[in-house]
């Protein structure tokens, strides 16, 4: 019997230690989402600078790439989810920006608890 | 003691006090862990107090600057791993702040970052060419009182006042896991390296020398190191408690410096973004150059060169090749394209494994009567003294395991 699981186990565990891997990145991605997000609810509001607004989009973005390009498992749910959040447009609303982050912290959640 | 240069010199205090590093992990500590690291800023706040004042009276009283006493208490050969440690890690923290400054003219301006960081450090070189040290040290030090916005945000945001005054009590917040536990952990010892950066006793003690401190300088130096660096310090904690009513709830864990100048533009909109940018800037630019001149008198006075910015740049020339030099190395360092906030990370975890080898040569000399006389350290200064250099000792020790434990934090 152990014969036949151990291939299935010793596959579930080389996934969880490459989910556990990328935890630091799926923690990157999130803060970055919500960062992203606060910027543009302050943007709406006038609060920013044209210049201020646009580097912070620029930066968010390159660092999201640099997150997505270090995933040890990039066709895993949280790689999707940080695919997604790559395509919203610059000026996408808080609300969506913030379901991507939270989408994500729970997946980080339930990783950190496994 | 003339008032007017006792209020410019708490104000300088004040101004200077602030980093890159200080800003982001101020920010990052106050987003993770609520308001639970502020004790750990409190704490070593009165560490820097207590060896700033020490270099400050062992200049004033034995005219000695810190690395003099290296060479002769180290000895040469543990003197030049001190001062090869020494100088690698300022460079680093150098190459993060000028990385800083390069962000910052980059949100101010749009302009590409590498560029700017360029320009921004040709801007330092010149200042640092032409203003004579005194003000080199008010200039930046008193336009970085604009960093004064986030004192003025924090209030503005009425946070629970309870629980951040709370946060001044020395606590491990209870229900953390073992890996929280790590990062709880390896961010107290990047704040206490960030507030205790080596740096600022080898430019505080020099700058008493370019200013010919003497006895009689010591109440306007101890009221600097204390008034100065406690306010000073409280901006360094308005970050963190800003960070922890603003970001905590929305899950950022501040990734991008420029993130740290939202803290005022939410309270305060654009004249409030403005003010943060702008008081970043020259807080930041204020410790390139401190790092770097830092690092040039370390070099110099540890092979005896003639050295100060009390001179012309001419009359000490291998004090300003060096300054130069490590200018450029900085810059050099920025320009690969390396992240500025690995560049922090790895600035704070180099400072902390060289802390001890600075302050114990200062604690030495500063409890010798045979060099300071009647201004030998007195019991409270003795306490404190071995106290945090005990302190830093296991934080250097623990520095680099926690550092690869928790992915630098992000684990």
């Amino acid at each position: 019997m152990l014969r036949h699981c151990l291939p299935l186990i010793l596959i579930l565990a080389g996934c969880s230690k490459g989910a556990q891997a990328d935890l630091p990145y799926i923690g990157e991605a999130r803060s970055l989402a919500a960062e992203w997000a606060s910027v543009n609810e302050q943007a709406s509001r006038g609060h920013l600078t044209a210049q201020y607004v646009h580097t912070m989009r620029a930066s968010v973005r390159e660092q999201l790439r640099t997150s997505q390009k270090a995933l040890s498992q990039p066709k895993s749910d949280y790689g999707e989810e940080i695919a997604a959040l790559l395509k919203e447009p610059d000026s996408a609303s808080p609300q969506q920006l913030l379901a991507h982050s939270t989408k994500l912290k729970q997946i980080e959640d339930s990783l950190e608890s496994a | 003691m003339n008032p007017l240069e006792i209020t410019l010199g708490i104000m300088t205090a004040v101004g200077g006090f602030v980093d890159i590093s200080e800003l982001v992990f101020a920010a990052q500590a106050g987003s993770i862990f609520g308001y639970a690291l502020i004790w750990v800023f409190a704490v070593m706040t009165i560490g820097i107090m207590t060896f700033g004042e020490m270099s400050g009276r062992v200049a004033a009283v034995a005219h000695q600057p810190v690395f003099n006493l290296m060479r002769h208490r180290l000895g040469l050969k543990l003197g030049l791993v001190t001062l090869f440690a020494s100088v690698v890690s300022t460079l680093i923290t150098t190459a993060a702040e000028i990385g800083g400054v390069g962000l910052v003219l980059h949100y101010l301006t749009g302009a590409p970052y590498l560029l700017m960081a360029a320009v921004g450090a040709l801007v330092l070189g010149a200042s640092m060419w032409i203003l004579p040290f005194k003000w080199i040290e008010r200039t930046y030090g008193l336009l970085g009182l604009l960093m004064l916005v986030f004192a003025a945000a924090l209030v503005a945001i009425h946070p629970p006042w309870d629980q951040v005054l709370g946060g001044f009590v020395p606590q491990i917040p209870p229900g953390l896991s073992e890996k929280e536990l790590l990062k709880y952990g390896y961010f107290a010892v990047a704040i206490t390296s960030a507030v205790l950066f080596p740096y600022e006793a080898y430019f505080y003690s020099s700058g008493g020398i370019e200013e010919e401190w003497g006895p009689k300088d010591l109440p306007n130096n101890r009221l600097t190191t204390t008034v100065g660096f406690a306010l000073g310090s409280l901006l360094a904690i308005a970050i963190l408690a800003i960070s922890a009513q603003l970001f905590r709830p929305i899950n950022v864990g501040p990734q991008i410096p420029g993130s740290s100048a939202l803290e005022a533009a939410i309270p305060f909109g654009r004249a409030g973004l403005l003010a943060a940018l702008l008081g970043m800037l020259i807080a930041i630019a204020g410790a390139a150059v401190e790092t770097c001149m830092a690092n040039a008198y370390s070099v110099s006075q540890f092979f005896g060169w003639e050295w100060g910015r009390h001179r012309k740049p001419w009359e000490a020339p291998r004090f300003t090749i060096a300054w130069i030099a490590f200018m450029v190395l900085a810059l050099l360092i920025v320009l690969t394209d390396v992240d500025v906030m690995s560049l922090v990370e790895y600035a704070i975890v180099f400072s902390i494994v060289v802390l001890p080898l600075t302050y114990l040569p200062l604690m030495l000399l500063a409890r010798d009567r045979n060099y300071m006389g009647q201004y030998v350290n007195g019991r409270l200064a003795n306490g404190l003294g071995w106290l945090f250099f005990a302190i830093v000792t296991i934080a250097a020790l623990a520095a680099i395991p926690l550092y690869l434990l928790t992915s630098g934090g992000q684990a």
